[in-house]
């Protein structure tokens, strides 16, 4: 599935996004018909539906020209697993790519708290950063 | 962060974050995917990972997360603006109820199971419930780490409908959809979630407290929870399994969650609210999330003429992670007795629970709970969790970090003296009458 595709699913299935599809649109020609002797009372059901915030978008920071002699930050977001999984990456780029300086950080707290803090330290000190591990 | 970053996450994951970066406004976010799981893998496991493709994108990782770090960005990526979100059409139909009910089950609202089509009249009727406005904001619900949704008493007023509220339960609802709290969450944990209901109102509304209090047997015990359910899922577009519902076995209290109204006529103790600050006459809905409930009868001692009920609840806790609270629900008889042996009030049973139901620092540092969530606040320098990870593997520590975390309730119809204990944490209290 394309971002495209996923981003228009955002909030609503997509028969409720692109209006309810022929085969599943209620009050549609294509029904059966009913029984003359006994049609069955129609009615209409309402949304259910919250409203969700309107999406604002962020653009990505520009990419660096290559890692050469830069500073990578690898952040563990305290996923079980995760800070081994970048050990194995520190690993990798100190056998394949030794002129990157490679810092690793646990991030603080639990993984669903923010760290501006660190995130900061990251922008001053960092050229780039990896961070895992979503579970 | 303002440098490039790319995420790493693990390929069972793939919807959710691909979904949750473009909800956060980055939908073209480089993501890099690893094998599942990372957890419990071996070094050199893992570095077979790093070493191999991303299964996603049939690319090596490594160079994938260079790419990310190094490749130029494109138009799409650069892109700022806000994009407005749809829900679709404000009604559905005209059509045969029948048709209709299949059109809300195939399109994610509802819990599969038959609803009560909420048509404008019907609407109008429970909206009649409540002195608010219809399109008053009643709060924000977030199923998950997700921007939240917002919603009105009448989207609210919908949700009670397909539910089978009644009007007179309507206020009820509104308070759980003010206090925010969803009964479906994102984790891969399959929570479980219960609402205490205290106040004259349970009888108002004919609620069960008596026998069979936390079962099938009557309306508003049933339909108040299932609204929950509903409003979670439809006002806070939660439920959706791989995008807003990750809980990896799911749980069968999500149908309608765990819905208790205190006896508060037969309980020799103070009743819940009151214990959370409110006033006995008031109506008040009291919030729990945590992993589910499981009944304790069969404890030792029950069937000696001094079953030592504490002890009991200690037994059961003693097998649950400390990481959520616990709840006791005790029929009244056991309440009784406990009054009875000197337990005069809910909180002299509290202290003993919290003092006695214990666990050893290695224990405690082994569980997945601890490392995600207490270990980095002790690194933070959080109590207790400081002090415990800093004590020897076999010091003896309370299995919860604070006395609070315990809470009791009364209910049950007093044919015999059994009880059930919740792996539970106090969210909220919330007042109803604001409601009204």
């Amino acid at each position: 599935m394309n971002r495209r595709t996923l981003l228009s699913l955002l909030g609503a299935s997509p028969a409720l996004l692109a209006g309810l599809p022929a085969e599943t649109q209620p009050g549609q020609s294509n029904a059966k018909p009913a029984k003359a002797s006994t049609p069955e009372p129609k009615v209409e059901g309402l949304n259910p539906r919250g409203t969700p915030p309107p999406i604002q978008l962020i653009p990505m920071a520009p990419r660096l020209d290559h890692l050469d002699g830069k500073t990578v930050w690898l952040v563990d977001t305290g996923f079980e697993g995760g800070g081994m999984l970048l050990e194995q990456i520190r690993l990798w780029f100190s056998h394949n790519m030794p002129t990157v300086t490679v810092v690793f950080r646990r991030k603080a707290g639990p993984y669903m708290e923010d760290d501006p803090a660190l995130w900061k330290e990251i922008k001053e000190k960092g050229d780039a950063a990896i961070m895992a591990v979503g579970h | 962060m303002g440098i490039p970053t790319t995420p790493m996450v693990t390929q069972a994951f793939k919807e959710l974050a691909v979904l949750n970066v473009a909800k956060r406004g980055m939908p073209h976010l480089r993501i890099t995917f690893t094998p599942h799981p990372v957890a419990s893998k071996t070094p050199e496991q893992l570095r077979a990972y790093v070493e191999g493709d991303d299964p996603v994108s049939a690319k090596p990782m490594m160079k994938e997360i260079v790419d990310a770090l190094t490749q130029p960005l494109n138009q799409e990526e650069k892109k700022t603006g806000l994009v407005r979100v749809s829900v679709g059409p404000e009604r559905y139909g005209p059509e045969t109820p029948k048709k209709l009910q299949q059109f809300y089950h195939d399109n994610g609202m509802t819990d599969f199971l038959p609803l009560i089509i909420p048509t404008e009249e019907s609407v109008e009727e429970m909206m009649a419930a409540t002195s608010h406005r219809p399109d008053e904001e009643v709060g924000k619900m977030a199923a998950g780490a997700y921007p939240p949704w917002s919603y009105t008493v009448r989207q609210v007023a919908i949700n009670a409908v397909m539910a089978g509220c009644k009007p007179e339960y309507f206020p009820v609802v509104l308070a759980i959809a003010a206090s925010g709290t969803p009964s479906l969450f994102s984790s891969t944990n399959s929570f479980a979630y219960a609402a205490v209901i205290n106040g004259p109102i349970r009888d108002r509304l004919n609620m069960n407290y008596g026998i069979g209090a936390l079962g099938p047997f009557a309306q508003p015990n049933a339909a108040i929870g299932r609204a929950w359910t509903l409003l979670s899922k439809n006002l806070a577009n939660g439920g959706i399994p791989g995008d807003t519902y990750m809980g990896s076995q799911g749980n069968n209290l999500n149908y309608n969650n765990l819905v208790i109204a205190e006896n508060e006529a037969v309980s020799p103790w103070t009743p819940l609210h009151v214990q959370k600050g409110f006033r006995a006459e008031e109506n008040v809905i009291s919030l729990f999330r945590g992993l589910g409930i499981v009944p304790g009868q069969g404890a030792r001692g029950t069937s000696t003429d001094t079953p030592k009920y504490e002890e009991q609840f200690s037994d059961l806790f003693s097998v649950f992670t400390g990481f959520f609270g616990g709840l006791v629900v005790a029929d009244p008889l056991i309440a009784a007795n406990l009054k009875g042996r000197g337990y005069d009030t809910k909180d002299m049973l509290i202290d003993w629970l919290y003092k006695n139901t214990t666990q050893t620092v290695k224990d405690y540092k082994s569980r997945d709970f601890a490392y995600g969530f207490d270990y980095p606040r002790a690194l933070k320098g959080l109590e207790p969790y400081a002090t415990w990870y800093k004590m020897p593997d076999d010091a003896v520590i309370p299995r919860w970090p604070h006395r609070d975390d315990i809470n009791v309730v009364v209910a049950g119809g007093q044919t015999n003296a059994f009880f059930q204990g919740g792996s539970l944490s106090y969210t909220v209290s919330v007042s109803i009458d604001k409601w009204t």
